[in-house]
């Protein structure tokens, strides 16, 4: 989600509540000769509504579960999620008065600042990465079907390349002493480096060999490549090439938005097991605070 | 071979009485049970301008361009109607005399409802108007057909009354599209008004029907209403100071491409801004589960924009998909939606038809007849067709209120992109 104008209401909200909570927390603070306590009024209060925001930023999971029931639209769900999120964490320290506490309430504290700021990154990330990728993937996909199209794309180079080398069958060739051997049916000695660079580089990149020096991925080098092959090749060539190089320039494409696709969307396995995780321990900490 | 049976039959399958179609009510008609045929009836088109008696025909202006309904019918006393669904009538002009009297009737309705509702022929008198209407010509266009050619000699103004016409100029570069024009636009003007030759090419974008108007007919028209003649003298000043900017800024690629990705055809458009988009699909998974697991959008198309045109229902002004329907499942409901009926029978004619892909055939699991066992029924696979309803029993389509990031919006393009094309935000043509 973009953060722009449109979070002013949020922000300002926000705002007020932690300006109110401040205020109340060092007059709190100030009039406590024992200094402040998570067992005091005021001190469960801030962890209550702490608690209560966690839970309400909790609940945006549940509520993407049942996206089309009319419980207020999903942006709005987001907009609390990031917003009352965010404030819990000071609800929690003014709670725990800046102290970390036993085993439990570390554990819970070093959650919780986990939790927000593997949020916050995730925030960071949406607002930004969406932009570099429409301008960066212009040949962008459905995520899911990024392997059919590579599958796609190997097929159609193969096409080329055999348009203008012509089909690699091979011949059965009857030996003398019996038994047969295949041979190639060999290429135009014109088109040889095409072929050549084709089995040797490009179609390892684009079938995604990992083990195979990689000069393709870089565009730079890519197009270096492909202006040497259009020298050594004739000029009935060049057509297929360029094609070629287009397919090269998608493959790379795509390679971008699996990166971008993996930022955009990877920061949730911290962020979303770690929020579970936090939300448990605290109803733990809440049953065994109350009940001892 | 026994006629009159089937001729009765065949009118009985005909006759509706509104009150059966109770899944289908539309809003005008709730009021009404019966309509009788012996009566007259109030044809208004904001105000009232035709009172239809029995044997009358109507509607028929909506089946043939496929355009929204432009009037809403009342009956003022009760009556009965004969409803044709549209393929129906498609059958029924098959016939030369009911077709020749069909055109007759819709040319002579069209000309009559289009000259009184242009704006700027407001200060026409009804006299006016009538001599006009015997003078003028209603002239079709297939899209891609040139109406009037840069250079050739001004003989005519144009009033445009059903589809988009696209303005262009060529220059040493190529051509430069300068502006569309929509239902209640005019072009033609400029020649005419300087007598010269014509400035720029006019051609049809999709299915256009215009109003011709010839020159000694404008002149004369010009010479009794001088206030007509000064608003289109400043309609011509102000449209030549556009293009001459246009032409500056060299900014006709946006329009271009708005035009080519035929985004002007459009009443709703799914678009996702692609700068908040993280690419979720919140969007198709909402719809999925708004649709019995089967989504009727996808999201991929072209880009407009930082926008995605996404594979979805543009409720076009102009819907192919309804043309040849041999059912009539494929209609309007309510001026925006084209829905799918459940009587679809899965031909597939609707999604070849659709230029943009965004209807799709899908095998639903249904109980049917089993034929010669009446009253048994058994499971099969029946192919339907799908295409996005706009969720139209909710207030804002699952799509867009289930996105959390604000991205997926469902806009009228012509008003949503005004700013970026210079064009004004037109008022959502009808007809």
């Amino acid at each position: 989600m973009r953060i722009d104008a449109t979070h002013r209401k949020w922000l300002i909200a926000s705002l007020i509540i932690l300006g109110v909570s401040t205020f109340v927390y060092i007059a709190y603070a100030a009039s406590s000769p024992a200094g402040p306590s998570g067992g005091s009024a005021t001190g469960l209060t801030f962890g209550i509504v702490g608690f209560a925001f966690m839970i309400f930023a909790g609940l945006l999971a549940g509520r993407k579960k049942v996206a089309i029931w009319r419980l207020g639209r999903a942006q709005a769900w987001l907009r609390g999620h990031l917003w009352l999120g965010l404030l819990s964490l000071p609800m929690i320290f003014f709670h725990a008065g800046f102290q970390f506490g036993g085993v439990l309430t570390r554990v819970l504290m070093i959650l919780l600042i986990t939790v927000v700021a593997s949020g916050l990154f995730g925030a960071a990330l949406q607002h930004f990465m969406p932009r570099v990728m429409t301008s960066e993937v212009p040949m962008e996909t459905i995520f899911e079907q990024i392997d059919h199209v590579r599958d796609q794309l190997v097929a159609e180079a193969d096409a080329l390349v055999d348009g203008v080398c012509g089909a690699t069958q091979t011949e059965q060739v009857a030996l003398s002493g019996g038994g047969a051997v295949a041979l190639a049916t060999p290429a135009p000695a014109a088109v040889l480096p095409l072929r050549d660079f084709y089995t040797r580089q490009l179609r390892p990149f684009l079938l995604h060999d990992h083990r195979r020096h990689q000069t393709l991925a870089a565009r730079a080098d890519s197009a270096r490549l492909f202006e040497g092959l259009r020298t050594v090749l004739p000029s009935d060539a060049h057509d297929a090439t360029r094609k070629l190089e287009e397919i090269c320039e998608e493959e790379r494409q795509l390679r971008r938005q699996v990166r971008m696709h993996h930022w955009l969307h990877g920061w949730l396995l911290l962020h979303v097991p770690l929020s579970l995780a936090l939300l448990l321990l605290g109803c733990v900490h809440a049953i065994m605070a109350l009940r001892y | 071979m026994k006629t009159k049976g089937a001729v009765k039959r065949f009118l009985g399958k005909l006759s509706s009485r509104l009150t059966q179609r109770q899944n289908d009510v539309r809003d005008d008609e709730t009021g009404q049970h019966w309509i009788h045929i012996d009566a007259p009836m109030d044809l208004s088109y904001e105000n009232p301008v035709a009172t239809l008696k029995a044997g009358d025909l109507f509607g028929e202006m909506t089946c043939m361009s496929l355009y929204p309904r432009s009037a809403t019918v009342r009956a003022e006393s009760d009556c009965t109607v004969l409803e044709l669904l549209r393929n129906v009538l498609d059958i029924m002009q098959r016939n030369k005399n009911f077709r020749a009297q069909l055109d007759r009737s819709y040319r002579q309705r069209a000309l009559d409802s289009h000259l009184r509702a242009v704006p700027i022929f407001a200060g026409l008198t009804d006299e006016f108007i009538e001599g006009l209407r015997e003078k003028v010509e209603l002239l079709r266009f297939s899209p891609g057909q040139v109406i009037c050619r840069q250079g050739d000699h001004a003989d005519s103004f144009y009033l445009v009354r059903i589809g988009f016409v696209k303005v262009s100029q060529t220059h040493l570069g190529g051509d430069m599209v300068l502006a569309y024009l929509s239902r209640g636009d005019y072009f033609g003007e400029t020649g005419l008004l300087k007598g010269d030759v014509r400035t720029a090419t006019c051609s049809a974008l999709d299915h256009v029907e215009v109003v011709r108007i010839s020159a000694p007919d404008f002149a004369e028209m010009n010479q009794q209403f001088p206030e007509v003649r000064h608003q289109l003298e400043l309609v011509e000043r102000e449209r030549t100071q556009m293009n001459r900017e246009r032409l500056t800024a060299l900014s006709s690629t946006p329009l271009d491409s708005f035009l080519k990705q035929g985004l002007m055809e459009a009443q709703s458009l799914l678009l996702l801004d692609l700068d908040s988009c993280t690419r979720c699909d919140a969007c198709v998974r909402a719809c999925a589960d708004a649709h019995d697991g089967v989504t009727r959008l996808v999201r991929e198309g072209l880009r407009f924009d930082h926008y995605l045109v996404a594979t979805s229902c543009r409720q076009c002004l102009d819907p192919l998909c309804m043309v040849g329907c041999p059912v009539g499942s494929i209609r309007r409901r309510n001026s925006l939606e084209v829905i799918i009926e459940d009587w679809c029978i899965g031909c597939g004619l609707c999604a070849d038809n659709c230029p943009y892909g965004n209807i799709n055939m899908h095998p639903f699991d249904v109980f049917a007849d089993v034929p010669g066992s009446p009253g048994k029924k058994k499971a099969m696979v029946k192919q339907k067709a799908t295409s996005c309803d706009l969720c139209s029993e909710f207030a804002e389509p699952s799509c867009v209120y289930a996105c959390p990031h604000d991205a997926a919006h469902r806009v009228n393009p012509r008003q949503f992109f005004a700013g970026l094309l210079q064009q004004s935000a037109d008022k959502s043509p009808k007809d």
